[in-house]
């Protein structure tokens, strides 16, 4: 029986497989998702190692645990909801620890061969890096689980109800965290609009 | 980017919070078709809608990373991968080692393991040195016994004491 390519097989079965032990069935979800989750943990870090590590680590719960996945809710969500807690853990460690300047690492620490460059400008390329960072900023200023409802829904499209499911919230809490952080956000990008 | 001037008009308040979610298309459909008609009639709302419009999708925009990126943190996560299903072998093995076992045989097992420690380790077992509270209980235990000598004594007088009146009582009498 010829064996059916992993990319026509659902993460259901995938995860089934992985909980039964096949490795090259977790590693497949990963690179499913470890795109996806590494922008969540950008956007949330504004650090790319910071980003790598974030990501990665959820991954890393993910595999520990992947007996524990019930069924109820789907891979995507089940995962999503290590990674946000994930990175909602890194910004309560991070507030204790950390007194950077923020700038100083937002877009930081990343071989520049490692980027994909575009065709734009050197103009273009300013005023892009110049909104980068002050996304960044503005994105700093906001609060953990705010920042998260935004990225979640801004970024990522996810809906109301699905991030209400990752971050483990109130569908209402979460119109409230995406109001007020597009409310903050317009405010500090005044200018770019 | 050129900055541009806000407009002056200000945003209906009971609308700001419908108006994020009916630019993220997540309004029910009536919520959604009244939000539209004060739309219609609202200048300040309008280009409040516009304005997200403009501002939220570049906040999106970033650059990504290139293959060579992700070659590494496929490889470096598999390393990690590897370091914890080492970790995790360790512990299947010796779970699997004990899973088959009836649960009465464990118990007795655990009984006769604690019975060889408590055996065999009691031998081995030496006090080097008398605990803190060994240590003060030996500072305080002669002193208590001076305590009862000297009551001993008082007592001793006392009954001294006692004998000289009952001399000068009987001497009296």
């Amino acid at each position: 029986m010829a064996a059916i390519p992993t990319a026509q097989i659902g993460d259901e079965e995938l995860v089934a497989s992985a909980q039964k032990g096949d490795r090259r069935a977790f590693e497949e979800l990963v690179e499913r998702h470890q795109q996806k989750a590494y922008r969540i943990a950008f956007d949330f870090s504004r650090d790319r190692e910071e980003a790598k590590d974030l990501s990665q680590e959820a991954f890393l719960k993910a595999f520990t645990h992947i007996s524990r996945f019930d069924g109820r809710s789907g891979f995507y969500t089940w995962f999503y909801r290590i990674l946000v807690n994930v990175c909602l853990d890194y910004r309560r460690r991070a507030k204790r620890t950390s007194t950077e300047e923020f700038n100083e690492t937002v877009e930081g620490r990343v071989e520049p061969s490692l980027l994909v460059s575009n065709p734009v400008s050197p103009d273009q390329q300013a005023i892009a890096g110049q909104l980068s960072r002050r996304v960044g900023a503005a994105l700093e200023t906001l609060p953990a689980k705010q920042r998260m409802a935004f990225i979640l829904k801004n970024h990522q499209g996810l809906s109301i109800r699905e991030i209400a499911e990752t971050m483990e919230t109130a569908e209402g809490t979460v119109k409230v965290h995406l109001h007020r952080a597009v409310t903050a956000l317009r405010q500090s990008l005044a200018e770019f609009a | 980017m050129v900055a541009r001037d806000k407009p002056a008009l200000k945003v209906c308040r009971n609308l700001e919070e419908d108006l994020v979610l009916y630019y993220y298309g997540e309004l029910s459909e009536s919520a959604r078709s009244n939000c539209e008609t004060h739309l219609k009639n609202c200048e300040a709302c309008r280009a409040s809608l516009a304005e997200m419009r403009s501002l939220l999708p570049m906040t999106a925009a970033h650059e990504e990373p290139a293959q060579a990126f992700w070659d590494d943190y496929s490889r470096e996560l598999r390393r990690k991968l590897d370091a914890v299903a080492e970790r995790e072998t360790w512990w299947r093995r010796i779970v699997a080692l004990v899973a088959p076992l009836p649960v009465p045989a464990l118990a007795t097992g655990a009984v006769l393991l604690l019975a060889l420690a408590l055996t065999f380790g009691k031998g081995l077992w030496q006090p080097s040195a008398p605990a803190p509270d060994d240590e003060s209980f030996m500072e305080v235990l002669p002193i208590a016994e001076q305590l009862d000598f000297f009551s001993d004594m008082e007592l001793l007088d006392n009954l001294d004491l006692l004998e000289t009146l009952g001399g000068q009582g009987k001497g009296t009498a």
